[in-house]
């Protein structure tokens, strides 16, 4: 760290700082070995859904959502964070409702199920929630 | 990292890291006095010893993912490494050890991990699990109360160990004051923990003991050695801060609709089927 701050001035400076805020970052997701069992870094994802259903559960809470594409509707089982991770996020369920309208960023299951870690919600109004997610490499931003 | 992405890395972080700095989600990292803010005095208990009750979250660099120092990889986030003693900051392994720890890292392990079953975490770990914690100090007694409805119980009248035939998750701790600093003597651990995620080893013949130095009124200086001969060439010594913060504890029931582990059992199996060749059970 200190060489890094030393040879490059400013930049290594921004970097150093980086580094910290992704490693404290880091240190407040909940991950696990199970991200990168399940779920695939490489398969990113967009949802649009209804929810259906929410278990509010620890280690990973999940939320399902109807998906319609084409006229066809598929149920997608997205993990999130615990559910106390969740809360200090600002996730209540008064806002998660049956019917409710969400767009999900995420990542999908490695065996192509309609199965998702979710990286962020964000409601129709715009407001967007983070999902304390597995993928322990993408900070909160 | 190369040295053009850390720079893009950097410029994107420094310049939401501000923003986020004042968003509910780092209200964990601050303590009360928040960024700049003058350090408060020790609070004093009425014997004069510091009062350490209160919320408390780890600075960890990252211990809950590794102890020794590394980058970020696919499978794991980068850690600061909290090894103070080897200076290096390298854990000193027996070879046996270090192998195990390296083959923990593999998905397929991740079915061993205590926590996964939702087995508590032990100790140090619990100090270092990125949840906050609860220390209660009522006379003759430091109580911590942790999320995962576990707790550690440390008397502090100086009695004996347990027998050394009993063996425990969270160990048998007793502690004492040494001036300011409350040390925590932890034997008698049942060798069924992991130290974090990646699967740091330590066996049942640890003996622990930490170090808890208050600083100032919000922060507290958390150190732990820990002297295991089965799985260590000699003692070693990991620090940390521990930041007085708003979060009180929530209730985690890990141990009610846990997806996590079937997966994970699904991964652990999965690879012993492609090993043996053998058809799936």
């Amino acid at each position: 760290m200190k060489a890094l701050i030393n040879r490059t001035g400013l930049t290594g400076r921004i970097a150093a700082l980086a580094i910290v805020t992704i490693i404290l970052m880091a240190a407040t997701a909940l991950a696990h070995h199970s991200f990168t069992a399940e779920f695939d870094q490489n398969k990113p994802i967009k949802l649009s859904g209804k929810v259906t259903e929410m278990k509010w559960s620890n280690p990973h809470a999940w939320i399902y959502l109807d998906v319609t594409t084409n006229g066809k509707t598929v149920n997608w089982a997205c993990e999130t964070g615990g559910a106390n991770s969740l809360i200090r996020r600002g996730w209540r369920k008064e806002d998660l409702k049956f019917g409710t309208v969400l767009n999900v960023e995420g990542w999908q299951a490695r065996n192509g199920s309609p199965t998702a870690n979710v990286r962020s919600i964000t409601f129709t109004d715009g407001k967007r929630l983070f999902a304390g997610s597995s993928n322990t490499a993408v900070e909160e931003k | 990292m190369k040295k053009r992405n850390v720079v893009i890395v950097g410029f994107m972080i420094a310049a939401t890291s501000l923003v986020s700095f004042l968003m509910p989600v780092a209200a964990q990292q601050r303590g009360r006095g928040g960024a700049g803010a003058a350090p408060t005095p020790i609070r004093r208990a009425a014997d004069g010893k510091p009062d350490l009750t209160g919320f408390y979250g780890a600075d960890s660099g990252g211990a809950n993912y590794g102890l020794e120092k590394h980058p970020a990889d696919f499978l794991t986030p980068g850690t600061q490494g909290v090894v103070v003693d080897p200076p290096d900051g390298k854990l000193p392994y027996q070879p046996w050890a270090r192998a195990e720890r390296i083959n923990r890292e593999l998905p397929e392990r991740g079915y061993d991990d205590p926590t996964a079953h939702c087995f508590v975490a032990g100790v140090p770990r619990s100090m270092y699990t990125p949840s906050p914690y609860q220390i209660l100090q009522p006379p003759g007694y430091i109580v911590l109360l942790f999320e995962r409805m576990s707790w550690r119980h440390v008397p502090l009248d100086g009695r004996a160990h347990l027998p050394d035939t009993v063996r425990l998750w969270q160990g048998d701790s007793v502690g004492h004051w040494e001036g300011d600093t409350l040390v925590v003597d932890t034997t008698n651990l049942n060798g069924k923990t992991w130290l974090n995620e990646v699967g740091d080893v330590m066996s049942y013949d640890a003996h622990i003991v930490e170090r808890f130095t208050p600083k100032d009124g919000d922060n507290v200086t958390y150190q732990a050695t820990v002297t295991d001969k089965i799985a260590y060439t000699a003692p070693w010594t990991i620090q940390m801060n521990l930041r007085r913060q708003q979060d009180e504890i929530l209730e985690v029931a890990c141990h009610e609709d846990n997806g996590d582990l079937q997966h994970l059992k699904d991964v652990r199996d999965e690879a012993r089927t492609k090993k043996s060749g053998a058809p799936k059970p």
